[in-house]
């Protein structure tokens, strides 16, 4: 399970995860991900449109560095592109009503440093 | 009247380390019996998050004897039906009386865990358990229309 951390500017932060978020997938990569969402002082955006399988334990992830984020006085937010699997799976769990997801990369940018 | 199940069989240790085996043979075997890419899918998630509940939840006595998978399709004349069982030999679950969790409204709100039941009831068209001989009986199934599966089935069983 692929992570690739970008720093796009001196705000904000893009990490990009490709592959399968089941338990295997997720456990690979679940410390790096919690290290980069929540460190550096940057807002972030998560790329989840090479994501072919989003997992609860997936899920958790995203909820538990969104709520780290956001106690930390940050922002994190979803870039979906036209994954629709990832999107259906957001939506079923309602977490899209929690972390707010974005089909157009400018606008999850936007959305992120509002 | 149901034509006769198309049947694919197997047996994985108690680890998270099979889990892509597992889905890699419900890909494999749902294809060889016809069953739709979508479908599959839909199996693949509860079959991912049911597996996970049982090393999550099943305590020592479901790490201690493999996990079997079964994975059946049959037709009928409206259309066709595949079903998945999972059985371990974990601490008795019925996930079938465990209560809908309320949504969470805000992020502050949101809590982990409770995710698996809510995929599972979503992605499953149906869903059955029994406990016996010391082993849970978990079956999901999917189901799809006749016109699918006339065009995706496998030509021994058409």
């Amino acid at each position: 399970m692929p992570i690739d951390i970008s720093d796009v500017n001196e705000k904000l932060r893009r990490i990009t995860l490709t592959g399968r978020l089941d338990v295997p997938g997720t456990e690979a990569i679940v410390i790096k991900f919690a290290a980069a969402a929540t460190a550096g002082g940057r807002r972030v955006v998560v790329d989840l449109t090479a994501v072919s399988f989003l997992g609860s334990i997936g899920i958790r992830a995203l909820i538990s560095n969104a709520k780290a984020a956001q106690s930390n006085g940050e922002r994190m937010v979803l870039f979906i592109g036209g994954n629709e699997t990832v999107a259906k799976t957001l939506q079923t769990t309602g977490i899209d009503a929690l972390i707010p997801m974005f089909a157009d990369a400018t606008e999850a940018e936007k959305a992120a440093l509002n | 009247m149901p034509v006769a199940d198309l049947v694919s069989e197997l047996s994985i240790d108690p680890d998270s380390s099979q889990f892509r085996l597992a889905s890699g043979w419900l890909e494999r075997a749902g294809r060889e019996l016809g069953i739709p890419t979508e479908q599959i899918a839909r199996l693949d998630v509860c079959l991912n998050e049911v597996l996970a509940n049982v090393l999550d939840h099943g305590g020592a006595s479901a790490r201690s004897a493999p996990i079997g998978l079964r994975l059946a399709r049959k037709r009928d004349p409206d259309g066709a039906d595949a079903t998945l069982t999972v059985t371990d030999a974990g601490t008795a679950f019925d996930p079938l009386a465990v209560l809908p969790r309320s949504r969470p409204q805000t992020l502050a709100e949101a809590t982990p865990g409770g995710l698996g039941l809510v995929m599972l009831r979503a992605n499953a068209d149906s869903l059955s358990y029994v406990y016996a001989e010391g082993r849970n009986r978990l079956t999901f199934g999917v189901r799809w229309s006749g016109l699918q599966c006339s065009t995706q089935d496998p030509p021994s069983v058409r």
